[in-house]
Parts: C-alpha cells; sequence; structure tokens
C-alpha cells in the first residue's frame, strides 16, 4: 500500500546521529578505561565530529535526530546543547550504552528513565523517542515506553517504513533502521584492541556512498521511509564529510520529506495504517505469547 | 552438455526464505531477541513479496526453499510463490542443520515438514536444500527414499550431477551467496569478525563475472540469495540489473532447481 506522505512528498528520509564519543569504545571493551589513544578514537567524536557535523547539517537546514547516551550530557554539555540550539531532536539511548540484554526488565526501564530525568534536568528537554544503546531491549520494553509517555522508538529492522508495535504497546510507533545505512558496520576501526574483532579492512567511502545512493532511490521510488545512522567520530571527518555532502545534496534535490524521527512518528500515529496480522511485530508477540512460559 | 531448447546455459535463480528460523530460534534465544527477530521476519515479510513482483515483471522462474515453520507463520506470502507458479523446496522446518540430526530426526523434521506444506500450500517438495550446508553421509539415501528428486546443498562442482542414491544434485557457489557479501546482524554478530558490508556495484560486478564464465562454458548457474538480504530495496534493484544482464545475454535457459532436475535426470 502507497503511504501518502505530508505535502504530497514521494518519500521520508530521517537523518538520525548516534553520538557516543568514548562509551562506543567503551561498550566493546571496558578495559580501554585507560587506554589513552582508544579512547581518543571516540573523543574525536565530540571535540571535531559533532561541530563539523553541525556545519555540514546547518548548510542545507537538514533535520536530524540525535541519541545521546545521559552521561555525555554531563561529559559533553556544550556540543549537546549546540544540538539543542540548532534544533535537531535529541532522543533516550539509555546512561551509557548499557547492554540492555543484560538487563531484567526492571534494569531497562531504570535505565531509560535516569536518562530521561537527566535530560530533563540537565536540558529542560523530555524526549519522545527511544533507541536501544547496544544489546537487544526486552519483548516487554516497548509496553513500558509507552507507559512511560514515548511516543516512537527505533531499534527494529523488520520493515522499511515505520509502524506500530503490538499491543500492549500499540501506540508506541516504530521507525526502522537498517546496518546497511548505518555508518559504523563499514567504518568503525580500532587497531588495539582490535574493533570489528576481526579487524577488516575499513570500507572504501565512494563504494558506501555508491550503498547508500542505491538503497534511496529505491526507496524514494517505493515511497519508503529511509533512515541512515551517522556516528560523528566516523562520518565527520575530513574525508567522510565529504561524502554527507554529496549524500544530502543528492537527497535534497529530490521531492521527499526530511524530517526528524519524531515528526515522522507524529504522522504515523496519526495517518499510520494498523499493522497486518502478518508483520513481524504481531507474529513475534503472537508466537511468544503462546509458545513461552 | 545441452539445454532444452539449444540454450547456451542454465540459470536456475533460488531463494532461502529462512525469515526467523536458525539456531536462535532452535534454543528459543530468539524470544528475548525481537529485533533480531525482525531482521529475519524483513524477509517473507517485505523483501518475498519484492523479488516476487521483479520475477513476474521479467518472467523469470525461480525456486525458493523454506523452512516450514516459515509457511506456518507467513501462510499467505508463502502461497503467493506457489500461485505465481514458482517451486517451493525443502529447507528445513526450523533451519535445522542436518549435520546435526540423526537419520531418524532428519525423517521426523522432513514428514513434519511435508505435511505443513500440503496443507497450506497443496504440494510436497521435491527440491531439498540442507540449511547452512552439510548433512550425514547417509543423507542422500534417506531423501531418494523419502521421494526427493534433486538436492540443491553441494558447493563441489557448477554443473548437475547423480549421487549414488539416484538424487540430482544441482551444486551452487558461495561467491553466489548473498550473505558472503552482504549479511549482517548484531546480537548474535554475523560475520563473527565484524567484516563490511561489501559495496553494492563491486558485487554486482561480482555476480556478472560469474555469469559471464557460467554462460561462456555452458554451465548451470544457481543462487543461495536471502529475502532478508537480497529483497531490501536497493540490492532488489541490483538483482533486477543482475538478471537484465544475463537475459540481454541472450541463449540462457531460466527455470527452476525441478526443472533443471528433471532434463539432467533425462
Amino acid at each position: 500500500m502507497t503511504i501518502a506522505w505530508p505535502h504530497g512528498y514521494s518519500a521520508a528520509v530521517v537523518i538520525t546521529v548516534a553520538f557516543e564519543a568514548e562509551l562506543a569504545i567503551l561498550a566493546v571493551a571496558p578495559d580501554a578505561v585507560d587506554r589513552a589513544k582508544s579512547l581518543s578514537v571516540g573523543t574525536y567524536g565530540a571535540t571535531r565530529g559533532v561541530p563539523r557535523l553541525l556545519a555540514e547539517l546547518a548548510r542545507r537546514g537538514t533535520p536530524s535526530t540525535w541519541f545521546v547516551p545521559s552521561a555525555l550530557l554531563e561529559r559533553y554539555p556544550e556540543q549537546v546543547r549546540a544540538v539543542r540550539d540548532a534544533g535537531h531532536e535529541l532522543a533516550n539511548c539509555g546512561v551509557a550504552l548499557e547492554d540492555f540484554g543484560a538487563l531484567d526488565d526492571a534494569g531497562q526501564l531504570t535505565v531509560v528513565q535516569r536518562a530521561q530525568e537527566a535530560f530533563r534536568h540537565r536540558l529542560g528537554v523530555v524526549p519522545a523517542g527511544f533507541r536501544v544503546g547496544r544489546g537487544e531491549m526486552s519483548p516487554r520494553l516497548p509496553g513500558a515506553l509507552q507507559a512511560a509517555g514515548f511516543a516512537w522508538s527505533s531499534s527494529l529492522h523488520g520493515d522499511d517504513r515505520p509502524h506500530f508495535h503490538a499491543a500492549p504497546a500499540g501506540r508506541l510507533v516504530e521507525i526502522p533502521r537498517h546496518h546497511q545505512l548505518d555508518d559504523l558496520p563499514y567504518f568503525a576501526f580500532n587497531l588495539d584492541p582490535p574493533i570489528p574483532a576481526g579487524s577488516p579492512r575499513i570500507a572504501p567511502t565512494g563504494d558506501v556512498l555508491d550503498n547508500w545512493i542505491t538503497e534511496f532511490g529505491a526507496y524514494r521510488a517505493e515511497g519508503l521511509c529511509f533512515v541512515l545512522t551517522l556516528h560523528p567520530e566516523l562520518i565527520a571527518t575530513p574525508g567522510r564529510i565529504g561524502m554527507l555532502a554529496q549524500f544530502l545534496d543528492h537527497v535534497h534535490a529530490q521531492d521527499v520529506w526530511l524530517a526528524t524521527a519524531g515528526e515522522v512518528a507524529t504522522f504515523w500515529g496519526e495517518h499510520g495504517s494498523a499493522n497486518s496480522p502478518d508483520h513481524p511485530v504481531e507474529v513475534f508477540h503472537r508466537t511468544i505469547d503462546s509458545t513461552t512460559v | 552438455m545441452t539445454w532444452p531448447g539449444s540454450a547456451r546455459s542454465a540459470v536456475a535463480l533460488a531463494f532461502d526464505l529462512d525469515g526467523p528460523t536458525g539456531d536462535a530460534l532452535l534454543s528459543g534465544a530468539i524470544w528475548d531477541r525481537p529485533a533480531y527477530f525482525s531482521l529475519g521476519g524483513y524477509g517473507p515479510w517485505r523483501g518475498l513479496d519484492r523479488i516476487l513482483r521483479l520475477l513476474a515483471e521479467r518472467a523469470v522462474p525461480a525456486t525458493f526453499f523454506v523452512p516450514a515453520w516459515v509457511v506456518e507463520h507467513w501462510p499467505l506470502q508463502c502461497r503467493r510463490i506457489v500461485e505465481a507458479g514458482y517451486e517451493v523446496g525443502h529447507h528445513g522446518y526450523r533451519h535445522e542443520k542436518y549435520w546435526d540430526l540423526s537419520l531418524s530426526r532428519q525423517r521426523a523434521v522432513i514428514e513434519r515438514s511435508q505435511e505443513i506444506f500440503e496443507r497450506e500450500l497443496g504440494c510436497a517438495a521435491v527440491g531439498f536444500r540442507t540449511p547452512s550446508g552439510d548433512w550425514r553421509p547417509e543423507t542422500p539415501d534417506l531423501l531418494s527414499a523419502m521421494g526427493f528428486s534433486y538436492s540443491s546443498s553441494m558447493r563441489g562442482d557448477d554443473r548437475p550431477y547423480v549421487h549414488p542414491s539416484g538424487l540430482v544434485e544441482i551444486p551452487a557457489r558461495s561467491e553466489m551467496d548473498d550473505y558472503a557479501s552482504f549479511a549482517y546482524t548484531r546480537n548474535p554478530d554475523w560475520p563473527s569478525g565484524g567484516s563490511r558490508i561489501a559495496s553494492y556495484r563491486a558485487t554486482l560486478d561480482t555476480w556478472i563475472r560469474d555469469f559471464d564464465g557460467y554462460h561462456a562454458e555452458g554451465l548451470c548457474l544457481t543462487t543461495i540469495f536471502h529475502p532478508k538480504v537480497i529483497g531490501t530495496p536497493g540490492r532488489a534493484a541490483l538483482l533486477e540489473r543482475w538478471i537484465d544482464h544475463m537475459t540481454d545475454a541472450g541463449g540462457v535457459w531460466f527455470a527452476t532447481c525441478g526443472d533443471v532436475a528433471r532434463w539432467w535426470r533425462r
């Protein structure tokens, strides 16, 4: 079924940013806490990446949604305020890139609420959206998020357009994302400790641009919701920022709705169609209810 | 080698519609991993439809190897495969590794899956592709005894051959497995070493060169494509360009794996 996007646009494009700084390294290698070189890979994202990325987004007035672990509100207050003051959306992804798979249901909700409190207290912002920082969220977390007042989540991969979560989280909108539209699987690299574990070669920048442009063209032709995920320490280098600029120039030249995840979620909440019973979230919840405990 | 209609080479496009089946479903761990489930669910929910549309537009036949658990949970989508005239083949119930299963367990998985195929799709499978590749040395005999006419599980040739049991084998190559280029998951991580998602344009170039070689030598090419991997909007566009390249080459017999097996047996 074709989606009637606002203002007659052909498709939606959501630029999301995962501002994680040193936490990205620490989530993979906790012993890097006193390894200055490895930490500096993430520090670069805060000191050089964020300003360069904000400048590129400002160049064409590109809206975006930033997922910031709340620990960074203390560590990098200037950067986070700059994001807020530039009009970008801020969203919750926990406190310090916790592995949600290692937390029980109550532990996951506690992390979300601590982060929410930090946003409210330090920035005067109440995020409406959530993306799991690392690991997997519990199948019960969407219900808890809805009850806590969240409007949307962006953690699943089962669709290429927004959808609702399954009951009892049936009003929570999901903005699904995909690994091939994320800079991390292509560009993340640290020599020692090795990240990724097998030390694969860094992907060629031009090839990644080609992948994204190929996917974007097909998303636009089909009228879908293209969700890109960027990490300041990876995309906002002197070389790669030009690739992002090329990509955004290409996107802005098309009749697509550039919006924040929150705007897309609001649209879907008002105009989105109900999930088919065959949607992966419905199949998951129907099956888990009939097969477990 | 001769192919029907004096065609120069044979191409049997094949897709493994795994959905969320596999190790995490077999162990039950998937019920704590909704995001991992969703990655698999994308195949029958979105990827399949995109591939069926493309095959219909280009009038190219194909075979879908489908774990019966996917048929049970997405029956409407799987019926569309059969209604469009394509072949469905056996691929386990929940993507069991046949190498790990006793022969009696293998028999039980096949019997259960064939019942589901007949009930939901109106036909049993005559073709077999081992989930994750390996089987027990006795498996080909079991498959022949249980009425299968062919397998597409091995990697050791670029043309069909016949197992001692009489089972036709239509071997595939890992270069033609989209997992090798594009698959990427977290929790569990795949590839285990975190290897990159490959360049789309370089992968299309590889597939074109592979086809050109098969075509020049008059061989039989089949694929190990997965709707959850090749069925994203952008990758389906690559698949379209690859099919167009093969069509433009002329002299290709596009067939289902079942058609290839029947031809080879003759």
